[in-house]
Formats: structure tokens, C-alpha cells, sequence
């Protein structure tokens, strides 16, 4: 447990200048065990990082060899259709298990968010070192799955085929969902926790950072959601291995409440993988537009709705699965509601732009480039929750289009683009933004060719997870594959840019962008204690107090005039 | 019937009527957009047309999101150095309350415009004309009222039909493009589909579609027949399990049906092997080769020599005979798996007949005058007789 010391009246922030910068959270121990056994919430963030990021990798790789084989329809670059299934599968369970829900919480959110609340570690560190190895534990138990014949389920192992296929994987994947879901559960717990109980002084609900609500209402869900998935999970071991029949209907079982427990979770899971990155999204544009977020509360709120209303929408992943007609037409309702707070946070964050001062920085384009692809993955949920046209798009390319506009166009997108916002903060290096900006418009347009296409073919009639397929949906798959390449490239730059910054990157300064939030007011790379005293905070999203400093290279934050944060002062600061 | 039932089914039997109405005097198909394929069903004009309703929505907000966003960067934008602007609003509550309600009430009107052409979609006409689907890994059987079974769909025009849908394996779904039908097929439970096409398609040509091409292309001469698809993900054949729908006038599909029903009794019982044979290898042929290829299940190569010497197989042991054993594995495929092969074949109990398994029977004996890549009398052979040329 972390305790922290209690500010005397009128103390001033940690400042960039107060802290020695050679002694910082990546060199305060040496040695490969003070890393394996640290309980420092950056070093945890660190190791989560870089195992989503070569997890990304390898999911990002499958999918490059899908849309390599769907170039040609049959064979193109593997005879077998078995072989095809167990890479889509991979696809989708290692993006989904292995990197989207961990990535933005447990590796960025690890990292930040103690620096924004100007704790020094979340509120159980060992609990948390638990939980990436817990992570560990389910990506090895993927690879013994691969090692024991792979898997062909699907991501979403619907009964009766996952209990029936002859692939050998099955009970290895599943034990690894299992486990990875206890890692995201003991997050989530931590992160809970962490925001109630070690809020700085002068730091209430309505001033925390949008990250952090963003990061609380994912720790909700994932506390309250992943447990459903485990038991369903382990259901289906019990199932697949001695053969209950809870799922099976030649012994009375149903298929179909295999669904209802598996949307259940995995519904609200989109939730989990979506809001950290609107959380991102909120401070890189009230960061870069330098000026206060607007609607604020409203933000906030939307992300609390966008929880709950989580939760009532699952059975719209199943209009066509058998489900009555009255609960497809309640679930259709309901669905309907989730784009209202989504539709607002959109609105908030065009409005944020309005009479801002906007800075073009590498994350901003990141930021915009959210704001583009997620208003085609929300506006195109229309279509989805409406019953008559889902009828017509289901498990077609139409659905997989959507899905990879919200879960990569934005989750993912939103992730990338916290990572260069807070990439000079992590490592102490600025990346060369000018190839950072490229290779941002390279994913972006890459995106699109790949994904926009993949809307027409679904609406066209094609169906997904199709090996084989009809001449007539040759030309958008050759467009669509064509985008993943592009995309590759992309993405290839963005590490050239990130990684370039090891070696030839300048030194960050404390304040890269002109954040006034916590963080940026640590060292870039933070102190391994983050704070030698929790700083008391003022409006994190008033920016009249950051001015650039062409000595720093960076902003400084003066709040020495701000009463709120130095109870001496006059308040000089503009009032808005 | 529960009440919300007998209500849907009457809001919907109301709704459909004038759906049929507003059809009356269609000619043809609606052509194919930039993001519908051809709409040939009663009810395709009622999704095409909320679709339609969305899309603009969507185009309205994209533009408007996207455009002020553009313009916004523009004209804010900020160089490194300069004085930030501070005469922005920090919110604005009346101009909230009217983002949040706005779309609100857009949802709601698109709620309500996809609920009705969903009923229409969810309740079948009671006069309905019905046809029992089997799915199953990894093939079609639609059996029809007077016992005709065919593995492409054949529907009459102008009249609704009902598909009765049953798997006899894993969940399977049935879409039709053409006629905005989907439905999942849920082993255990039946489940429904209906539509109602008013425009016939013709019958196939008498060229046979060659099943071992590399894709299934559409028949030339009758291009238009409509796509059927599964659309659950079933494993090795999924994206094979495709066929077509044709659609016939009345008289053609009585007529249709008839022969269907008929078309193995008129064969003679020697000829039964390569008349019927290779018709009925057609469904066997995503597991079973000929050329000795091992597929999902055992190659027919070599079959009945093999199967003559199985421990099992043999005077006075489980199977008598090596026909006994095959018969066995037709109707109870997991009686006797051969090892190394999952369990995983389903039963034809019920879709082949006796004169259909001796066509089987007779076809692995002969195995030699068929081609090992089609499944067809090879050309050296009188396909009126069976008899080398």
C-alpha cells in the first residue's frame, strides 16, 4: 500500500526544475528483476506496453495474411479453409483479448493515471503486478493453444461448434480468456480504488481529468461485466470436456442462452475498449486546442450513460439469432440510446475545437483522425440497431466494417494517439512529429480504403468469415486488401517515428504540448515516486495559466497567481 | 400465442397487406445500387427504402461533424509561440440541450420506421406455402410438401413462402441477398423464415455447373437466380455452403416439383449407379474425395476394399457385408467413425432413400468410368448405357 503525504496550506506543485532529472522511474534501479518484480505503476505500464504493442504485431500480422488470401477468390496463399479460420480467429481473439481491452487501461492508463491524481502508485501495486501477469499467463496459454492445434471458433466460440471442433486449442484459448478476464477484472478493481481513495487535495469529481472518468467508468465494466464472461467461459470447458449439455440441445441445452451470456459481457466489452480511448481523445483536443473542454459535465456524464446503457443492449448482436420478436424489438430501442451520449461527445469535442488555438501535433491528428473514423463507426450503428436493414446486414462485411471503424478506427487510433501524447512524458524523448504526422495520414487513408470498402461488400450480400467467395466481390476485396497494405506501411512508420526517438529523439521537456493536468507538471520521465508531495490542483482544463517557454522547448504551468491551487495569491487568472 | 405475439402478428398481417398492395404493378426487380444488390422480394422495397432514410441521415451528420471540424482547425489554428485565444465559451447549456435532443428524436423516428418494415419481415402470411430446410455441415436439403428434396431452392412466384429451418449439427443461418431474408438456424429448435418473390427466375439451364471449380459462378443462362448463403460461421465449408433460388411461375413449379419427386423412380435399377450416382456424390464431395485425396472423411478411392477389410467387417461379425457397413454409416455416421476421422458427418436418414443409397453403392463399385475430379461418367463412356463407346 502507498500512502501519501497530505499537502501543507499553500504548497506548490512539484515543478519540472525542483526535481533532479537524471534519477527518474527508468533509471532509479537497474537490472532485468528490477523490472520482473517491480510494483512501480510505470514500470508495470511499461511491460504492459510493449506486451500489447508485440501482441499488436502479431494479430496486425494475421490479419495481413486474411486479407492477402482473400486477394483471389479460393485458394491464394493457402489451400486449406481450415487454415483460414484458425487466422481469422487469431485475428479476432489476440486484437481483442490481448490488446484492445488491455490496452489503453492497463498499459496508459497504468502509466498515467497515478501521475494525474498525483499519487504515487494506484492503490494496490502488488495487485497490480498481479494482473500483468496474469496477462502473461493467458497470452502463453494462447501459444500452448497454437502448440496443441490451434483454434477455428471464431473469436466469439458459439456452442455448438466450439464444443464439437476436432481443433485441439479449444480448452487452452478458453482457460486464456478466462485468465486474461481476471487480469482486466483486478484492473479494473485497482483503477476503482485508486480514483476514489487517492484524489489529491482540491481535486473533486467535477475537476478530475477526462481520462480518468473515462478510466472509471471502463473500471466499472469491467468489474461488474467480466465475471459473466468467466463463467460462461468455464461453462463451456465443463461443456466441451464432460459434456453437462447447459449448451448442448440434444440434452436439453440451448445454443442461443450461450449468446445471451456471451454478448453479455462481450457487449459491454465494446465499451471497454471505446471509452478509454474517447477519455484520450478529450484531453488531446482541450490540450492541443489550449483551451477549457467544452461541456465538460456533460462529457463526463455521457461517459457514466454510455456504462449503463451498456449493459441493456446486448441483444442486438442476435436480431436474427431466434430471440422473440418483442425482445428484438426492446433491444432495438434500447441499442438507440447509446448513440445519443456518443452523438454528444462528438458534438463536445467539435465544439472544444471552436475558438480554440489549435496546434497540429502529432496526436491532435490522431485526435481528428478519431473524430472522422468514429463518426462513420457510430453513424453506421444506426444502421445495426434498426431491425429491418440488421435483418439484411448480420454477419455480413457490413458488421465487420462497423466493428473495425469503432474497435480500430477508434479504440485503436485512440490508443496510438495517446501514445504520442504521452510518449515524450513515458520515455523522456520527443519522436520526429513531422513522420509521426505522415505516418498518421498513412494509417488514416490506409484505414479507410480498407474498412470504407468492406461497407458496400457487406451490403452487397457478402458474408463474413468466408474463405471463398463469389467473383462478383472480387473488386472490393482486391480495394480493401489493398488498404491493409497501405496501412502496414503506416504503421511501420509510426514505429520508425517512435522508436527513432531512442536514438536520435531530443530530450522532452515536462510539457511538451501545454497540458496544466498533473502529469505534465512531473519531470518527462517521471521520478520513480511521481510527487515527493501530493500537489494540491487547480482547473485542469484552464489553460490561461501555461505559457510557452522557448528556453524549455515546452510550456510552463505558472500557478502562482491561481488561488485555488496557492491560497495566498490574488486571483489574476481570466475569468470565463 | 402469448398477447404481444397475437399483436405483432396482426400489426404485421396489416402491414404486410399494404406492403403487397403498394408492390401490386411492379414489373421487375429493383436494380441493384451502389449499396443494395437487386431487391426481388415483397419486402426488399420496405428495407431498401429505411436504409435509404439512414444513409441520408448519416450523410447529413457526417458532413456536418466532418465540415465543422475541417473548418474549425482552419480557421483556429495555432502556431507555437503565439498567444492562446480566451474568448471561447466554456458551455453552453440551451445549445447541449438541443444536441442531445435532436438526435434523440432522429433515433426515435428511426426506430419506429425499422420496427414496421420489420414486421413485415418477422411474420409470415398465414397463407404461406412451405418448405422444410436442413442445414447441415456442410449442405442445403429442402424438402418440399410432396416429398421432392433438391439441393438449390425452388420457390413458386407471386406466393409466400415459408422456410421451416432445421440444422442437423451446429448453428447455421440462411440469407438471401436478393430478398433481405436472413435467419439463424438453431440445432434443437425450429426456426422461420418467409418472403415472397414476384418474379420468376427461369429454371437452371441443362448445362450442369461444375462442382469443382475453384468458386461457384452464376449459372450463364440464367443469370438470374439469386444468391443463398450461410451466414454463421460453421467451420472447414462455410463459405461453400452457397447455393442458388430459383424462382418459377406457378405451372413450372408444379410441374418442377413433380419431376423432382419422380426423377430417380423412372431409373432403372442397373443404371441407377451413373445416373444417379453422380448427382448424389455431389453432397459427399466436400469430405470425400475420389482420387484418394483425405478430406474431412475417407477418400472413396479404394473404398469397398477397404471396407472389406475392417475387423468389423465380415461373415458373422457386426457387419456382414461391406454394403451393410456403408448403408450404417449413411444413416448412423457415428455408429463406426474410422479412426483418425472426427465424428463430425451428420445423418442422411430421411433425405437419401433405399434406390438412393443403392445408387451410392453401386457408384463406389464403379468407381473407375467416373472422372476423379467432377464426380462424372468419364466421356469414354455412353451416358445412355453406362458402356464403354
Amino acid at each position: 500500500m502507498t500512502t501519501i503525504q497530505l499537502p501543507s496550506p499553500g504548497a506548490m506543485p512539484d515543478t519540472i526544475e525542483a526535481r533532479p532529472a537524471s534519477d527518474n522511474y527508468l533509471t532509479h534501479t537497474r537490472g532485468i528483476l528490477s523490472w520482473i518484480f517491480t510494483l512501480d505503476h510505470k514500470r508495470i505500464g511499461v511491460m504492459y506496453m510493449w506486451s500489447v504493442l508485440g501482441s499488436f504485431l502479431l494479430g496486425g500480422t494475421f490479419a495481413l495474411l486474411l486479407r492477402t488470401e482473400l486477394l483471389t477468390p479460393g485458394p491464394t496463399i493457402t489451400d486449406s479453409a481450415d487454415t483460414y479460420n484458425q487466422w481469422f480467429t487469431l485475428h479476432g481473439a489476440i486484437m481483442v483479448f490481448l490488446v484492445i481491452i488491455p490496452s489503453i487501461p492497463a498499459a496508459l492508463g497504468n502509466i498515467i493515471l497515478p501521475i494525474m491524481l498525483g499519487a504515487k502508485d494506484v492503490a494496490f501495486p502488488r495487485l497490480n503486478l498481479f494482473s500483468y501477469y496474469l496477462w502473461v499467463t493467458g497470452a502463453v496459454l494462447c501459444v500452448v493453444s497454437l502448440a496443441m492445434g490451434g483454434f477455428d471458433t471464431g473469436w466469439t466460440f458459439y456452442t455448438p461448434y466450439s464444443t464439437t471442433t476436432t481443433a485441439g486449442g479449444v480448452i487452452p484459448v478458453l482457460t486464456a480468456a478466462f485468465v486474461l478476464g481476471f487480469s482486466s477484472i483486478f484492473t479494473g478493481l485497482n483503477f476503482i480504488v485508486t480514483v476514489h481513495k487517492l484524489r489529491p487535495p482540491g481535486m473533486t469529481w467535477f475537476r478530475m481529468p477526462l481520462f480518468l472518468w473515462a478510466i472509471y467508468a471502463t473500471a466499472i465494466i469491467q468489474v461488474l461485466a467480466t465475471p459473466v464472461l468467466g463463467i460462461t467461459l468455464l461453462l463451456l470447458i465443463v461443456e466441451r470436456t464432460v459434456n453437462i449439455g447447459i449448451f448442448n440441445p440434444s440434452m436439453g441445452g440451448d445454443p442461443v442462452l450461450y449468446q445471451h451470456f456471451f454478448w453479455f459481457y462481450s457487449h459491454p466489452a465494446v465499451y471497454i475498449m471505446i471509452l478509454p480511448a474517447m477519455g484520450i481523445i478529450s484531453e488531446i483536443i482541450a490540450i492541443n486546442s489550449h483551451r477549457a473542454i467544452f461541456g465538460y459535465r456533460l462529457i463526463a456524464f455521457s461517459s457514466i450513460a454510455i456504462a449503463f446503457f451498456s449493459f441493456i443492449v446486448w441483444g442486438h448482436h442476435m436480431f436474427t439469432s431466434g430471440q422473440s420478436a418483442l425482445m428484438n424489438t426492446l433491444f432495438s430501442a434500447i441499442s438507440f440510446s447509446v448513440a445519443i451520449p456518443s452523438a454528444v461527445k462528438v458534438f463536445n469535442w467539435i465544439a472544444t475545437l471552436y475558438k480554440g488555438s489549435v496546434s497540429l501535433t502529432t496526436p491532435m491528428w490522431y485526435a481528428l483522425a478519431f473524430l472522422f473514423l468514429f463518426t462513420i463507426g457510430g453513424l453506421t450503428g444506426l444502421h445495426l440497431a434498426t431491425l429491418s436493414t440488421d435483418v439484411h446486414l448480420h454477419d455480413t462485411y457490413f458488421v465487420v466494417a462497423h466493428f473495425h471503424y469503432v474497435m480500430m478506427g477508434s479504440a485503436l487510433i485512440g490508443m496510438i494517439g495517446g501514445l504520442h501524447h504521452w510518449w515524450p512524458k513515458i520515455f523522456g524523448r520527443m519522436y520526429d512529429e513531422r513522420l509521426g504526422t505522415i505516418a498518421c495520414w498513412i494509417i488514416f487513408i490506409g484505414f479507410n480504403v480498407t474498412f470504407f470498402t468492406q461497407f458496400m461488400l457487406g451490403s452487397q450480400g457478402m458474408p463474413r468469415r468466408y474463405y471463398d467467395y463469389q467473383p462478383e466481390f472480387q473488386i472490393y476485396h482486391v480495394i480493401s486488401t489493398i488498404g491493409s497494405y497501405i496501412m502496414a506501411v503506416g504503421f511501420t512508420l509510426t514505429a520508425i517515428s517512435l522508436f527513432g526517438s531512442f536514438f536520435n529523439g531530443k530530450k522532452a521537456p515536462a510539457n511538451p504540448w501545454g497540458g496544466r493536468s498533473l502529469e505534465w507538471q512531473c519531470a518527462s520521465p517521471p521520478p520513480f515516486d511521481n510527487f515527493a508531495k501530493a500537489p494540491r490542483v487547480g482547473d485542469c482544463y484552464d489553460f490561461s495559466v501555461v505559457h510557452w517557454d522557448p528556453k524549455l522547448g515546452g510550456y510552463r504551468v505558472d500557478e502562482s497567481n491561481d488561488p485555488e491551487v496557492n491560497p495566498a495569491a490574488q486571483g489574476t487568472k481570466a475569468a470565463h | 400465442m402469448s398477447m404481444t405475439h397475437q399483436i405483432l402478428a396482426h400489426t404485421a398481417s396489416q402491414v404486410s397487406a399494404l406492403a403487397a398492395f403498394a408492390q401490386t404493378g411492379t414489373a421487375e426487380p429493383t436494380a441493384p445500387t451502389f449499396w443494395m444488390p437487386v431487391g426481388a422480394s415483397t419486402i426488399s422495397q420496405g428495407v431498401d427504402h429505411t436504409l435509404d432514410v439512414i444513409n441520408w441521415i448519416c450523410y447529413v451528420f457526417f458532413a456536418l461533424v466532418v465540415g465543422l471540424m475541417v473548418w474549425f482547425v482552419v480557421k483556429y489554428r495555432h502556431r507555437t509561440g503565439d498567444k492562446f485565444r480566451t474568448d471561447y465559451p466554456s458551455h453552453n447549456t440551451p445549445l447541449e440541450i438541443t444536441w442531445s435532443v435532436i438526435p434523440t428524436i432522429i433515433v426515435i423516428g428511426i426506430f419506429v420506421v425499422g420496427f414496421r418494415s420489420y414486421l413485415d419481415i418477422y411474420t409470415a402470411p398465414k397463407n404461406a406455402f412451405d418448405i422444410k430446410v436442413t442445414a447441415q455441415k456442410w449442405a442445403w436439403s429442402f424438402q418440399y410438401p410432396n416429398g421432392a428434396v433438391s439441393d438449390d431452392l425452388y420457390v413458386p412466384a407471386g406466393r409466400p413462402v415459408r422456410l421451416v429451418l432445421r440444422s442437423s449439427d451446429v448453428l447455421h443461418s440462411l440469407y438471401i441477398p436478393d430478398f433481405r431474408v436472413k435467419r439463424d438456424i438453431v440445432p434443437g429448435r425450429y426456426t422461420y423464415a418467409w418472403f415472397q418473390c414476384d418474379f420468376p427466375t427461369g429454371q437452371p439451364g441443362k448445362t450442369p455447373r461444375d462442382p469443382n471449380a475453384k468458386t461457384v459462378s452464376g449459372p450463364e443462362d440464367d443469370a438470374q437466380a439469386h444468391r443463398l448463403f450461410c451466414t454463421e460461421y460453421c467451420g472447414t465449408g462455410h463459405s461453400k455452403m452457397n447455393r442458388y433460388v430459383y424462382v418459377l411461375d406457378e405451372a413450372s413449379f408444379g410441374q418442377w416439383m413433380i419431376d423432382q419427386s419422380q426423377w430417380m423412380d423412372k431409373i432403372p435399377e442397373e443404371e441407377l449407379y451413373f445416373k444417379a450416382g453422380p448427382k448424389i456424390f455431389a453432397r459427399c464431395q466436400q469430405c470425400h474425395s475420389l482420387d484418394g485425396t483425405v478430406g474431412i472423411g475417407p477418400s472413396w478411392k479404394g473404398i469397398v476394399e477397404r471396407v472389406k477389410a475392417y475387423p468389423i467387417v465380415g461373415d458373422g461379425k457386426e457387419y456382414g457385408t461391406w454394403e451393410d457397413y456403408v448403408r450404417t454409416s449413411i444413416l448412423i455416421p457415428g455408429k463406426y467413425v474410422v479412426p483418425t476421422y472426427g465424428n463430425v458427418m451428420p445423418s442422411f436418414k430421411g433425405q437419401l432413400n433405399d434406390k438412393a443409397i443403392d445408387a451410392v453403392l453401386g457408384y463406389m463399385q464403379q468407381l473407375e468410368k467416373f472422372d476423379t475430379k467432377t464426380g462424372k461418367l468419364k466421356a469414354e463412356f455412353d451416358p445412355a448405357t453406362g458402356m464403354k463407346k
